[in-house]
């Protein structure tokens, strides 16, 4: 480490760099596969550029699929950073104190994802600066798809610049100056909850689509993120705690395991107050959800998916709710990381691909991603990966430097 | 006394969002209202005549075309001539006082004509329409002398419901512009007098399937 | 983590240039390599400009660089119309008529149906293909055309696949296209606002400033909207070479196209080329600001309908029965 007198920002960026290029074999060969697997994104992506996106499994009816599903996922686990913030700061618990720095990272990482998965599903990449207000024409506000590009850019500000100050303050050694930060990190608060609740207008606002225009779906957004994305932070929580000297308290997995609970609860409520509107009177309405959970016309490629979302949702929450084994990590990963997947199928391909079949016109398709999106999504997930790899990486080493000063 | 600052600082910034978040709100349901009303109002109250000769119209109908005799809603109009596509005009000049000697005397004797206007009882038969003294007009029930080129006044003495679409613009087409004076199909553009009926067909082409 | 211990002091990050070769070396020489090919791929996979002349290559530059179609003065329009038929002249050996006209004064442009006349000949899709240059390829088709079983008006009833004799007694055929809605949800959801509606009412697509995102696809209740998932491939001889920039002119790959109400013949007083296609005259098209048109006497004197009412799009498109 270098002298506290030599440190400057030119130091900081060569150091996280250098923190990052190093590490044991382990953590070498884990980078390795990252970038492989990004190299596999940058060759599928390539298919797409030259080809355009019918290399692809999308087409006019199903005109979102699985790089849309999975931009949705994310911006919820991006929002679920507040689940971390809010304890932290508002509520001043100590335990969470030291760990908001890396739900920040996630968030900040599962933002990149976002933002990349939207940029790899356009049909005009190249002209995306019309989106620029001002350089461009930005349809604000009617449009909910600018109100969403504003939100998300602005919450990656946020949860980026934030911790970058008080990572650089602790990397020089200083107190980092709360009074100047923490009304931004009551905005962050407020805007988690924003992103999430726009993302979910971008569907909840289409009259055209009937699966997706009921006024549950912000809410259920915002249950199901803070159910999935404390999910995924205990699951990292338990890596950083297992393979690095930086420790982390049982109380934080305890109350994590609450939030989880308590939000999986209302999402599965939730859940049953949709299906109970589309099928206790089955109108032509409900025909997404009789395709999604029936099929239709011999379509029903989606049937076994979202049954077995359901049921491992389900059995998820009850075992993370009635906590057999007393807080024992063998039994709560496991249940952390299937509902986490439960939740990643439901409201991903779940929600996108069912809203949009049968089309407006009452045809009925299948849809399937192609190796294209599958390979793209893989290098968009490392990508991410890396990403909260770099940053909590760097963060740990700071604090942990930062405390033994 | 620091604590109270910063929590008034806080609570300043939460009532700017909330503001904020209420003022968009009341956009949005200002708007609600919109829903309600339609163009269509606007359009039924569009009564000022439209000079559709204002339209600079690039294609000019190429086919002959005569004054209809009678108006439209907007006045005048042309109907596309019939005498022109009928091979075989003027009927004088077989049908005279005399009798005639014709080569290819099936066909001229119009038995390529395949007769199935009206059904059963309702069956018509040449005279119904054509004038027995003069064969180069047609004649309809009350004895008027009608000429091809305005055979809708004799269609239109059965099939009134359609003249009337056909005059207000609800059955039958334009010829090749929406502007400009108005030529229209006349009956027999599209229906064969004789089996008026569309035959059944192929379609052009088909719809594929997107899976 | 326990290696930062061992570091010396002032350790340049770039020591492992000059050092030995060890196992951690190695690792990092390999990674920086896969990132540099990485890199490469990205370059590489950039639409190429093969063998591009030095004027088309300008000319794509500064089409890339335009202003929406809207925020245009009349030159500026006349600008890009040149450049466009210069490039397509460049790239495809095509002698295009490209029109920027504005919209006429004083039209509002309608449309009517008739359902009891429409008998499945789909000779109006075959003109629109033909007239709007669609993608052969894809089969894509503006028009759609349902074979209908009386007793529902819900064309998710109906079969849109028929291929037999027409028609069959006891159906009847009911054809959407997209309605130029005067509420259109396709218009509020556009980010980038390359969708609007024109004066004259048709609801028009700017190509090149759509960013190929496709919500408006997804907000539209019609299925009016196609995309160019890939670039579309037209026979040479087929093209038709009269064309509006905001109607049928060729479209690159990416970007969302609909039926524009053949903007190209509309503005010039000619019927679009489903009306003049159609055998039996189902279709009926004018001006509803003029008070003596056909689309008038059908709105006054026919039981008219519009699909999809409930959702108050307000289409300008109605359907009626004899």
């Amino acid at each position: 480490m270098r002298a506290l007198h030599e440190k400057n920002l030119r130091t900081f960026f060569v150091d996280v760099i250098r923190w990052n290029l190093r590490g044991g074999i382990g953590l070498q060969l884990f980078r390795l596969v990252l970038l492989g697997f990004m190299g596999l994104g940058v060759y599928a992506y390539s298919h797409q550029a030259r080809y355009g996106l019918s290399v692809t499994g999308m087409n006019d009816i199903v005109s979102w699929g699985f790089y849309i599903s999975n931009f949705t996922f994310l911006v919820g686990v991006a929002a679920a950073a507040v689940m971390l913030i809010l304890p932290a700061y508002v509520f001043h618990d100590p335990d969470f104190h030291r760990v908001v720095i890396i739900g920040e990272g996630v968030a900040v990482g599962a933002l990149v994802m976002c933002l990349t998965f939207i940029m790899a599903d356009l049909g005009g990449p190249l002209q995306a600066w019309h989106l620029i207000p001002g350089i461009g024409l930005f349809n604000f506000p009617s449009s909910i798809l600018a109100w969403d590009v504003l939100v998300l850019n602005g919450y990656l500000l946020l949860n980026g610049l934030v911790p970058a100050y008080i990572l650089y303050s602790h990397y020089k050694g200083r107190h980092a100056d709360e009074k100047k930060y923490r009304p931004f990190v009551f905005l962050s608060i407020f805007w988690a909850f924003t992103i999430h609740m726009v993302t979910a207008f971008l569907y909840q606002g289409l009259p055209a689509r009937p699966f997706w225009n009921n006024p549950l779906m912000g809410p259920r957004f915002l249950a199901s993120a803070f159910a999935a994305g404390p999910a995924l932070i205990t699951l990292i929580l338990a890596v950083i705690h297992s393979s690095t000297t930086y420790k982390i308290d049982r109380s934080v997995f305890n109350k994590l395991r609450l939030i989880i609970v308590i939000s999986a609860i209302i999402n599965l409520i939730m859940l049953f107050s949709e299906i109970f509107k589309e099928f206790y009177f089955p109108t032509h309405h409900s025909s997404s959800a009789v395709y999604l959970f029936f099929g239709m016309d011999g379509h029903n490629s989606l049937v076994p998916w979202i049954w077995t979302s359901v049921c491992v949702n389900l059995l998820a929450t009850l075992v993370l709710a009635f906590n057999p084994g007393k807080n024992n990590p063998k039994v709560l990963l496991p249940a952390c990381f299937f509902l986490f997947v439960a939740i990643w199928m439901e409201k991903g391909i779940g929600l996108i691909v069912p809203g949009l079949i049968p089309s407006p016109l009452g045809e009925v398709v299948d849809y399937l991603p192609t190796w294209v999106e599958l390979g793209v999504t893989l290098g968009i997930l490392a990508l991410g990966i890396t990403v909260v790899t770099w940053l909590i990486r760097a963060a740990l080493i700071i604090e942990q430097d930062y405390s033994g000063l | 006394m620091v604590k109270t600052l910063l929590v008034g600082h806080v609570m300043t910034r939460i009532c700017k969002f909330i503001s904020m978040i209420a003022l968009f709100f009341a956009f949005f349901v200002a708007h609600a209202d919109a829903s309600q009303k339609s163009f269509l109002d606007e359009i039924k109250g569009a009564d000022a005549t439209f000079d559709n000769r204002s339209v600079p119209v690039t294609k000019q109908v190429t086919e002959e075309s005569v004054l209809a005799k009678e108006p439209y809603q907007g006045g005048s109009f042309r109907v596309l001539a019939r005498k022109k596509m009928i091979g075989r005009y003027k009927c004088s000049s077989c049908h005279t006082e005399k009798p005639t000697t014709v080569n290819r005397g099936l066909e001229l004797t119009h038995g390529d004509v395949y007769l199935t206007h009206g059904r059963g009882e309702q069956a018509l038969s040449c005279i119904d329409c054509h004038r027995d003294e003069e064969r180069d007009y047609l004649e309809d029930k009350k004895g008027r002398k009608i000429d091809f080129d305005h055979s809708y006044q004799l269609c239109g003495q059965c099939h009134f419901r359609q003249k009337r679409d056909w005059l207000g613009g609800a059955h039958g087409k334009r010829a090749e512009n929406w502007a400009g004076d108005r030529v229209i199909f006349n009956c027999t553009t599209c229906h064969n007098p004789h089996s008026p009926r569309f035959e059944k067909r192929f379609p052009a082409t088909y719809s594929v399937p997107l899976d | 983590m326990s290696e930062k211990k061992n570091h010396p002091k002032n350790d340049n990050p770039l020591d492992f240039l000059s050092g030995e070769s060890n196992r951690r070396s190695f690792i990092k020489g390999l990674s920086f390599a896969a990132a540099a090919g990485s890199a490469a791929l990205t370059a590489g996979c950039i639409p190429s400009a093969d063998a591009a002349t030095t004027e088309e290559m300008k000319l794509r530059w500064q089409e890339f660089f335009k202003e929406h179609y809207r925020l245009m003065t009349q030159e500026e329009k006349d600008g890009t119309v040149a450049r466009l038929e210069r490039l397509a002249k460049l790239q495809k050996g095509l002698d295009v008529q490209m029109s920027s006209q504005s919209p006429l004064e004083g039209v509002l442009y309608g449309y009517a149906f008739n359902i009891t006349r429409c008998e499945g000949f789909m000779e109006c899709v075959t003109a629109c293909v033909e007239e709007n240059n669609l993608d052969r390829k894809t089969n894509t088709q503006y028009i759609r055309i349902f074979e209908m079983e009386p007793g529902q008006l819900d064309p998710g009833t109906g079969d849109g696949q028929y291929y037999h004799e027409v028609p069959v007694d006891n159906k009847f055929y009911m054809g959407t296209q997209c309605f130029h809605c005067e509420k259109a949800p396709c218009i509020k959801a556009c980010p980038t606002k390359a969708t609007w509606r024109e004066p004259d009412g048709i609801v028009v697509v700017d190509y090149d400033w759509c960013i190929g995102c496709r919500y408006c696809q997804a907000a539209c209740p019609y299925y009016g909207r196609r995309f160019n998932w890939g670039q579309a491939e037209i026979p040479k001889d087929e093209i038709t070479t009269r064309q509006h920039y905001l109607g049928n002119r060729l479209r690159p790959k990416g970007k969302m196209e609909k039926c524009t109400f053949c903007i190209q013949r509309t503005r010039k007083g000619r019927l679009p080329a489903c009306v003049e296609a159609c055998p039996t005259g189902a279709r009926v098209f004018g001006n509803l600001l003029d008070p003596d048109s056909e689309i008038r006497y059908v709105l006054k004197h026919k039981k008219v309908f519009r699909m999809k009412e409930e959702l108050g799009t307000d289409p300008k498109f109605w359907y009626f029965i004899d």
